[in-house]
């Protein structure tokens, strides 16, 4: 099949969609979807074009035993529901590995042997109403708080000339900028830039504020504050 | 209703953007959240497939599992999340009926045109049929003008292949037709869809850019 002409690409991707695709054509689809922008963006078009068909379908309850299935096997050492020595052996597997991971960290951080912290997440709401949309952004924070990431759950669309920019906000005092952050995917903030108080009380709320590019020339934002959360601990 | 029905649509969509980005970022709670309102659709989609309940389960867990693992790769801004979703789960379903299908306990599906058991038999007897499910849908969406520019044999076409998972070969089976026929059926059909869709998209930009 030649991959390269675009009227069969789309013809591909309506047959994917519609379910018609089979055998060998839809293993080699589906192996040149990853790397084929064309395709893929084809491909995007006619699941967003059928798939709402799907809602249609009368919703069917699984049985609780799937999910305690999928936490067994993405967390084999939290799973605490008994189950059957066969579906154990995953388990035993992910405890093996696991202790042999732990043995070698234990060495290293056997100074602090404190537990792994979930994670802390706080959702910034828009601060300007019906005008800015439901948009909001998720800040993540590492539970030992040395790891931001931000994502907007939809694309900020932002000015050519403009930027935003993350804030740390104290209980008192001015705010501290944290960087900049993209208006479409996802942030990975320098853990140099965290201040060490992050989830220790030193910081009460996250906020994005609307800045010149490059950041706020100030030190403190100086565009309106877009998005904001509390920090909940 | 298909005001109600669309509005619906999109809040599920909107809380469960929130729950995927937030599983994105290694939440585990959201991770619970989405599957507490998401699986039951998911299950409907693979075991309207998948008929055997057992295999059906393995799948869904198959598919919560990729979920976890793939949902950093979900870009909202190019697809939804219900789509996103429930891609994922035919794409399983369809990959298991292929692997069925090279096992040779299963591989007597009668080529009888008299009394074989065509899809209306393997519908359980409250489950509605295909056609049933393409109508509600359409209540819902754009689809529905589209789906009526269709014809009653290309609209039979696009049920049998997206609900009940069926090949060309299986279609043309059960609706006694030529294998060529359903197959250009099935092309002209999508063609007319996607023509009727994107005609209607852009009305919709042009009506909000006047």
């Amino acid at each position: 099949m030649d991959y390269a002409r675009p009227e069969l690409i789309d013809a591909l991707a309506a047959q994917h969609a519609a379910g018609t695709l089979r055998g060998g054509a839809r293993r080699r689809y589906e192996a040149l979807l990853p790397s084929h922008p064309a395709l893929r963006a084809a491909h995007v078009r006619w699941q967003e074009r059928l798939m709402p068909l799907a809602a249609s379908l009368p919703p069917q309850a699984p049985p609780h035993r799937v999910w305690q299935r999928i936490e067994a096997r993405l967390w084999p050492a939290a799973a605490d529901t008994p189950l059957p020595w066969w579906q154990r052996l995953a388990a035993w597997r992910g405890l093996t590995a696991l202790a042999t991971a732990a043995s070698v960290a234990l060495a290293v951080i056997v100074a602090q042997p404190e537990r792994v912290q979930p994670p802390v997440v706080v959702v910034l709401q828009g601060t300007g109403g019906a005008a800015q949309g439901v948009n909001t952004f998720v800040a993540s924070v590492s539970g030992d708080g040395r790891a931001l990431v931000t994502r907007p759950l939809l694309p900020v669309s932002v000015e050519a000339d403009r930027v935003l920019e993350l804030w740390s906000v104290p209980p008192d005092g001015a705010p501290r900028s944290l960087g900049l952050i993209s208006s479409a995917g996802a942030t990975v903030i320098a853990r140099d830039r965290l201040p060490a108080t992050l989830l220790k009380g030193g910081t009460a709320a996250l906020a994005v504020s609307l800045e010149p590019p490059g950041g706020s020339p100030t030190g403190a934002p100086t565009g309106p504050v877009l998005y904001a959360g509390k920090l909940q601990l | 209703m298909a005001d109600a029905l669309d509005a619906q649509w999109n809040e599920r969509n909107r809380e469960l953007g929130a729950l995927l980005a937030r599983t994105a970022l290694g939440d585990r709670g959201a991770f619970a959240r989405l599957y507490e309102r998401s699986s039951s659709h998911l299950f409907a989609v693979v075991l309207r497939i998948q008929r055997d309940r057992a295999v059906a389960e393995d799948l869904l867990q198959d598919i919560y599992v990729s979920v976890w693992k793939a949902a950093g790769g979900f870009d909202a801004a190019r697809s939804q999340p219900m789509t996103w979703l429930a891609s994922i789960a035919r794409n399983r379903a369809i990959d298991s009926l292929r692997r069925a299908q090279t096992q040779p306990m299963l591989l007597s599906t009668t080529r009888d045109d008299d009394d074989g058991p065509d899809a209306i038999d393997r519908q359980p007897d409250d489950s509605p049929g295909p056609l049933e499910l393409l109508d509600r849908a359409c209540d819902a969406r754009e689809l529905q003008r589209c789906m009526e520019g269709l014809t009653r044999a290309q609209r039979q076409c696009v049920a049998l292949a997206f609900y009940d998972g069926l090949s060309h070969a299986e279609v043309a089976e059960h609706l006694h037709e030529p294998l060529g026929t359903v197959k250009s059926w099935l092309r002209r059909a999508l063609l007319a869809l996607k023509t009727c869709l994107d005609g209607a998209l852009a009305r919709d930009a042009a009506a909000m850019g006047s």
